[in-house]
């Protein structure tokens, strides 16, 4: 066996049987459970950099699970697209792994073992969906992650269980939406291998049960990644979740979804039909504008800080879909690399939102007062992140939303390019709000604001080490942001469009 | 089959489906999605899906009814009345219903017709599976053959889901505290709230017989409609048997949390280590043929054949363990430490 | 009408589905909701099963079958049911019961806290 052929499966079967581990060591002492955790991750983490590396020098990796030939067995198929998303799930999971070990024994310290093993399972669950090239192998691994995810929600406060019924009802009726649009396909063609779909639909491009299947599964997704007028459960489901899980869940769900959307779309039904033979680009454009306007109105009105983060996500989520329907080789670009870059930003933001709460034991805006003289690293790192998520160049953000506004105009949509622009300023008050609390607003303490000199009192090291790596991956993918869209994107990109 | 009897049950389900959305107690209402996923289970049978159906007589008619029974009567049985200016949720949910019902309508046109032998689905990968399970893995039940080998990968992320399940189930509900607030008098009993003997005896007398049943379904997978779910499904059922006519401290002193947790992580790790150890002797993953290196005088297909009857032992160990576990969890709202 | 008898099971599987989203987004009941829940979940089950339906054909079990490399020839495809459908089910259903598993757990924990299983009631607590 070398591990090197072997990769592509390793990286979902390394992060699952380290979930056993974990809930097994769990048993005997539960301070074992994060080793093994990070253990699995971490290896996943190997596997999907070497994949990527491999694929970069030799192009799409296929694997066949059983050894049992497509379409007959279930297959991986692994291009540039989905290697960069691996590395990026991967990552983030790992930075996430990291994070928890103090929030949850602040918050959870009961459920370590049952945390840990959910977390593994949810990270597994992701990469799977990523990797593989069965569609129906995609939706027993979506149901995986969501079950998970309703778990580690519902593992908050009392709110959280509310929120998480409402994730249960909205996400299965995504996921049933999902596996009834592959069941439309199966029916007319007799097959669930993506390539193999590939090929069979043209001949059937002209009937309606198509188009309805598209739908379907764009229905499906479209909940599973709060696109606008289905984001209903997000916002409270993240919000009221435990620190450690906001931290995965709120970066990689929505991502993995907006991937999922896009992979169909090109590798399932192919570019000249969702672009060209159903005609769908112009509405779905529209209604991310809607998405992008009413996710950045909504996050103005929130106090809470953690909650208006969440309304961000609904923003961004509009972002990549409507990136992806703009029918433009830039477009797709922006909105695979903006995939990449909001895992990250909303990672950094989240820990940073993680980290709050735990010093301060609250999320609200007025708990953030005072805190750049506190926590002068912290905020360095939040500082970083918050520039990105507004645009500003050198960091990763900006370039994605450049590569999103030549796309719109290349698209001659430029209703989408404005809101994209209303976006980035409804950010930049938004995040110098923040800022400004941060920097001039004292604490107001029990002793009444008596102290001139304030002790710099830093989050613990396993908290600041993920934030500060992840501030610096925002600077450097900024940076090298041409090398990853020549290299990495550009064979993802469909040539003719 | 016979389209006399698939429109009657098939009629029968809708007023049962009806039924249990409209009913104003909440009892009755497990009960008949009892009875609604019965007639599933007919319907399946009928139409020539056997594991369809026997997976839906254990799992539907039989967990699914005693999980709602167990939820309600650690709850109400009461359904309130709406309060009035709460139209909103009545109209998104009657629009959502017919414009879904509308484009279901408009795709159903397209369709090939039913149960016509000659359609896409029948003639493109399907017939593989036919006509060559006995060649490649010598397992004449194809739903076996499909489900533990060519499609085993899923099945695998299958048993990890239900393994999910009762995991997410213990991370919500259970309580270590001793001071939470629990009102109820007993959590445990779920029975009439008196011991009844005649029921004791006969269930104590069934469930060897149970447990005997399920062992086959388990290891006669390959020849005959049933294999690990099945037959884990059943031997927990016929603990959660025993659960209900004594009370579930009866269980919990046999089968304790840990050994629980611990057989539920032993089944999934069969099935992935068995997957595992054919990668790491050299053939991809789930790849049970590379086994006939290790296991004595088989070929490649017999080793197929028992590599497949592996998981399912793994897969049965993993589903019995966590049917309790899930009952359990929510018979006692997630309270049942014995020194309670 | 031709077509309402021959393809009844379709018919029948939309209904279920409309009846199971209606009481997923309109019921105020919580276990009334995860009850549509799972209503919805067996009505793609009944449109799935329906696709590996064919007439005439037997159970997806080859008779005879035992022995090694026993019958080799004439096995006739139309003569039993599609078994793929069947297999993709069997992991729909574990994947219900396993939501089901979930929802009812969330249900508990809801009641426990707000002493009720109505949405109405519920919203006017967490105000």
């Amino acid at each position: 066996m070398s591990f090197v052929e072997q990769a592509p499966v390793l990286i979902v079967i390394l992060p699952l049987l380290s979930a056993f581990l974990v809930n097994m060591v769990g048993l005997i002492n539960r301070r074992y459970c994060l080793p093994f955790a990070i253990l699995g991750i971490f290896g996943s983490f190997t596997a999907s950099v070497i994949t990527l590396i491999r694929i970069m020098e030799h192009g799409v990796i296929h694997y066949r699970l059983g050894g049992w030939p497509p379409p007959f067995g279930i297959e991986y198929v692994i291009d540039h697209f989905n290697g960069l998303v691996l590395v990026t799930v991967s990552f983030v999971s790992l930075l996430a792994v990291i994070f928890s070990k103090e929030s949850i024994k602040q918050e959870l310290p009961e459920k370590i073992p049952q945390f840990y093993t959910l977390f593994v399972l949810l990270v597994t669950g992701l990469l799977g969906m990523t990797v593989t090239g069965d569609a129906f192998n995609l939706y027993v691994l979506l149901e995986i992650s969501a079950l998970t995810g309703y778990a580690l929600i519902a593992m908050g406060d009392n709110k959280a269980l509310v929120a998480s019924f409402n994730y249960v009802i909205l996400g299965t009726i995504g996921a049933s939406f999902y596996l009834l649009g592959v069941g439309h396909l199966y029916i007319m063609t007799g097959s669930l291998n993506m390539a193999n779909l590939l090929t069979i639909l043209p001949d059937l491009y002209s009937l309606n049960v198509i188009f309805i299947a598209l739908l379907l599964i764009l229905v499906g997704t479209w909940i599973k990644m709060a696109f606008f007028p289905m984001h209903g459960w997000l916002p409270n489901a993240y919000t009221y979740a435990p620190s450690a899980a906001g931290c995965l869940v709120a970066p990689l769900v929505t991502k993995v979804s907006v991937y999922i959307m896009i992979r169909i779309m090109l590798s399932v039904f192919s570019p000249l039909y969702v672009y060209s033979v159903v005609g769908l680009s112009d509405t779905i454009v529209w209604m991310a504008v809607i998405a992008i306007l009413s996710g950045s109105i909504l996050a103005l009105a929130q106090t809470d800080f953690k909650k208006m983060l969440t309304y961000l996500i609904v923003a961004e989520v509009g972002y990549m879909v409507g990136g992806a329907w703009l029918a433009s080789s830039s477009g797709l670009t922006g909105a695979i690399l903006h995939i990449v870059n909001d895992a990250l930003m909303t990672l950094c933001l989240f820990i940073f939102a993680g980290i709050v709460i735990y010093k301060r034991g609250g999320q609200q805006l007025q708990d953030l007062a005072g805190l750049y003289k506190k926590m002068p690293i912290t905020m360095a790192a939040f500082t970083v992140g918050a520039l990105s998520m507004i645009g500003v160049p050198p960091t990763a953000g900006f370039f994605s939303k450049w590569y999103l506004i030549l796309g719109a105009i290349d698209a001659g949509k430029y209703h989408f390019m404005a809101a994209l622009l209303v976006s980035s300023l409804v950010n930049a008050i938004l995040f110098f709000r923040v800022i400004e609390i941060a920097y001039f607003e004292p604490k107001v303490d029990h002793h009444g604001g008596d102290s001139h000199k304030v002790a710099i009192d830093e989050a613990p090291l396993s908290m600041l080490v993920p934030l500060i790596i992840v501030a610096l991956s925002l600077i450097v993918i900024g940076l090298y942001s041409g090398d990853i869209v020549t290299n990495i994107i550009q064979h993802s990109v469909p040539a003719g469009l | 089959m016979i389209w006399q009897l698939d429109l009657s049950i098939l009629t029968l389900i809708v007023i049962c489906a009806f039924a249990t959305i409209m009913v104003k107690d909440l009892l009755s209402a497990a009960i008949i999605f009892g009875a609604y996923s019965f007639l599933m289970c007919l319907l399946w049978t009928e139409m020539g899906a056997v594991d369809v159906a026997f997976t839906e007589a254990s799992v539907g008619a039989g967990v699914s009814t005693v999980l709602f029974i167990a939820a309600v009567h650690q709850t109400t049985r009461r359904v309130g009345f709406r309060k009035s200016g709460r139209g909103l949720s009545k109209a998104v949910g009657l629009v959502a219903a017919l414009l879904t019902g509308l484009v279901l309508v408009i795709a159903e046109k397209d369709f090939p017709g039913f149960a016509n032998p000659f359609t896409p689905a029948s003639l493109h990968v399907s017939p593989y599976y036919i006509t060559q399970t006995l060649h490649d893995t010598n397992v004449p039940n194809m739903v076996t053959s499909v489900l533990a080998d060519y499609r085993g990968f899923d099945t695998m992320f299958e048993t990890a889901v239900i393994f999910t399940a009762g995991l997410a189930v213990i991370a919500i509900l259970r309580r270590y505290k001793k001071d939470d607030r629990c009102d109820l008098p007993d959590p445990h009993v779920i029975s009439a709230g008196y011991p009844d003997t005649i029921i004791r005896f006969v269930a104590r007398q069934l469930v060897p017989f149970i447990q005997l049943f399920a062992l086959y379904v388990v290891a006669h997978g390959h020849h005959s409609p049933g294999g690990g779910f099945q037959g884990g499904v059943i031997l927990g059922a016929s603990f959660i048997l025993l659960a209900i006519s004594y009370d579930s401290r009866m269980i919990i002193g046999r089968m304790s949390e840990k050994w629980n947790i611990l057989l539920g992580n032993i089944g999934v790790l069969i099935y992935a280590g068995i997957g595992f150890l054919c990668l790491l002797l050299g053939a991809n993953f789930l790849d049970y043929s590379i086994l006939s290196k290790v296991l004595p005088a088989t070929d490649k297909i017999m080793a197929r054949s028992h590599g497949m009857l592996g998981i399912e032992t793994g897969v049965a160990i993993a589903v019995m363990a966590i049917v309790v576990s899930i009952y359990i969890n929510i018979v006692s709202c997630g309270k049942y430490d014995k020194d309670e | 009408m031709e077509s309402i008898i021959s393809d009844y099971n379709y018919w029948i599987y939309i209904l279920l589905m409309m009846i199971g989203l209606y009481a997923m987004l309109a019921k105020n009941n919580l276990v009334k909701k995860v009850i549509g829940m799972s209503i919805f979940q067996t009505a793609i089950i009944v449109f799935y099963v329906s696709i590996g339906a064919k007439e005439h054909a037997t159970i997806p079990i080859i008779a005879h079958g035992h022995g090694h490399g026993a019958v080799e020839a004439a096995i006739d495809v139309t003569h039993y049911a599609n078994p793929l459908p069947h297999v993709l089910m069997l992991t729909a259903i574990v994947v219900s019961v396993g939501t089901l598993g979930v929802a009812l757990a969330i249900c508990l924990g809801i009641y426990r806290r707000y002493n009720s299983l109505e949405e109405d009631e519920i919203q006017e607590q967490l105000q």
